[in-house]
């Protein structure tokens, strides 16, 4: 299999893409111009003056730490598929949805053993919350577990009223698609890279990002698979 | 009590579809909030902010009156609505709130350590006196059509940037601004999500300073850009920075000829 060598190509662009922009940091931090009158933004593109804006312009808190052991400004610099995507305002040509879709196929890593199924209950604390991995001006408790929040765009529990719609609804997962090995493998992709099926989506890539642990990912995927879990138990009912 | 309000309207807008006027979730939700809460608490925050505005104050004792929010000094009418704007007394396009304390260093001789500039949110015990001066000026403009200037190079240029911002994808959960506000009719939870295309949603959406029902006090467009970016779980941006602006700029732009509600209620 060449899954380990693509991923290894994936990571080696992203550290690319990281050292250049430590680069440009370090390189221009010299004490900035008060105003703008006194520096020539004229021959900037907006593109050249957003990132100008970001990295040197003193207008984020660039150097606070973060709990994945960087530094906020690494939140900010884009790899290739958040580039990708933006620049494509989220609806990629087919010929770069193919390779969106390739890459993110590539990306994905499997849990050793095959994908199990965990606990729902923990799962549905985590499909719930949303703490994790913010940082400003209100930094969140890192001894917490981190959440999927995945309410925020999903119904899952028909029973629960406050959920988001901006992805489809999520109620009875598995009680109307079952718990093959293909259905396990697909609600794996999408939870781990989901534009391995869907390039430029709005959701998050919890797996790629690490946002998610596997043992987070098997828990919430209980919630969606398992028939006691409330988001199958009451459709039977 | 007006917090109660809060799950009531959210659920009732999800209900009630096109019974209203407009068959925007967004703006429905928005009339029944209106509706239900008699008294906007914002109300408050604007007078005091009027009397702080006339106020002598600061080691140069001065009021706020001779400030030139870009129509001439002391003219108030029309001014927030046509910001953020380049200002050539300071060589920089700025937005109303970096303009206030501009004019309170300049005018009253304030300093960034001294609490009127140094305090730029509110806390449930303290009501900071920028939110309440920016509530003021910000008010002398409701019921107009924001129309932010466009000639000066800085001010498209700082537009265009805060487009390409608002379309940046990066961070843990590779969210942009366009993420949750370009899609029509979606909710993240229960809050039914403004589209920055739709000129009715979006005059009411960047209508700020608005008492925050959720909050208990009131907000300012910088609170509302801070928060976004701390949701995005991106780096936390500074209070009035060219970024900061440049965002405003952009979210001012897309909402040109549509009324703005000044001071609003939001959830
Ligand atoms: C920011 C919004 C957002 C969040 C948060 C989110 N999703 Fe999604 N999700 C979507 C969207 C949008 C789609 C539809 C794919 C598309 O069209 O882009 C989707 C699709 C899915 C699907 C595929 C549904 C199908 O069968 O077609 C699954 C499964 C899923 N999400 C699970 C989750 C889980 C589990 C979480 C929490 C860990 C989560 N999502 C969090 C937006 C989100
Ligand atoms: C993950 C989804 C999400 C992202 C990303 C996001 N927002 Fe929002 N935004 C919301 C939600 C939800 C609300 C409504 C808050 C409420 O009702 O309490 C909101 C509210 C707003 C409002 C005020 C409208 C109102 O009624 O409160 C503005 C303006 C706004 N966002 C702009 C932005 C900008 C600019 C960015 C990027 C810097 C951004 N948003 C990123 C979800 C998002």
């Amino acid at each position: 299999m060449n899954k380990q060598n693509s991923i290894a190509g994936y990571a080696l662009i992203t550290v690319g893409v990281a050292l250049i922009s430590a680069a440009l940091i370090a390189g221009c931090a010299q004490p900035r111009p008060d105003t703008q009158a006194e520096r020539d933004f004229s021959h900037m593109s907006p593109e050249a003056y957003a990132e100008y804006l970001i990295f040197r312009s003193g207008s984020f808190n660039l150097d606070q730490a973060t709990q994945e052991g960087t530094t906020a400004a690494d939140r900010m610099v884009q790899d290739p598929l958040q580039r990708m995507c933006s620049e494509a305002r989220n609806r990629p040509q087919p010929e770069l949805a193919v390779r969106i879709v390739g890459a993110a196929r590539d990306s994905i890593v499997y849990p050793e053993g095959g994908i199990k199924l965990g606990d729902w209950r923990q799962g549905a604390e985590l499909a719930r919350s949303g703490t994790g991995f913010r940082i400003g001006h209100n930094v969140d408790d890192h001894s917490r577990p981190v959440g999927g929040n995945c309410y925020a765009c999903h119904q899952l529990d028909p029973d629960e009223l406050g959920f988001g719609n901006l992805g489809p609804s999520l109620a009875a997962y598995g009680a109307l698609r079952g718990d093959s090995e293909a259905v396990r493998k697909f609600v794996y992709d999408m939870i781990y890279n989901p534009h391995s099926y869907f390039p430029c989506t709005q959701m998050p890539r919890f797996g790629v990002s690490e946002f998610l642990t596997q043992e987070s990912i098997s828990h919430i995927m209980a919630y969606l698979l398992d028939p006691e879990s409330p988001v199958n138990s009451r459709h039977a009912r | 009590m007006l917090k109660n309000i809060l799950a009531g309207v959210a659920l009732a807008g999800s209900l009630a579809g096109g019974a209203m006027a407009s068959d925007s979730p967004y703006l429905t939700g928005r009339e029944q909030l209106l509706m239900l809460a008699d008294d906007n608490p914002a109300e408050l925050t604007m007078w005091r902010g009027e009397e702080l505005f006339h106020q002598v104050r600061g080691p140069k004792n001065a009021s706020l009156e001779r400030c030139d929010f870009g129509l001439g000094p002391g003219v108030l009418k029309g001014a927030y609505v046509r910001m953020p704007r380049w200002f050539e007394d300071a060589g920089k396009v700025m937005d109303l709130e970096s303009r206030i304390i501009h004019c309170m260093k300049t005018l009253q001789g304030f300093t960034d350590q001294d609490d009127p500039i140094a305090r730029k949110h509110s806390s449930d015990t303290r009501e900071a006196d920028l939110v309440a001066i920016y509530t003021y000026v910000a008010s002398q403009s409701n019921g107009m059509k924001w129309n932010p200037p466009m000639n000066h190079p800085m001010e498209r240029l700082t537009r265009n940037a805060g487009e390409v911002l608002f379309h940046r994808r990066a961070g843990s959960m590779d969210f942009a601004c366009a993420t949750c506000h370009t899609t029509p009719r979606k909710r993240i939870r229960l809050s039914f999500l403004p589209v920055e295309s739709n000129v009715e949603e979006w005059s009411k959406a960047i209508s700020w300073p608005a008492y925050r029902i959720g909050h208990g006090v009131v907000r300012t467009s910088q609170h509302r850009v801070r928060g976004c970016y701390y949701q995005m779980r991106q780096a936390g941006i500074q209070f009035g920075s060219d970024a900061s602006i440049a965002i405003i700029s952009y979210w001012t732009h897309q909402a040109r000829g549509g009324v703005a509600t000044l001071p609003d209620l939001k959830r």
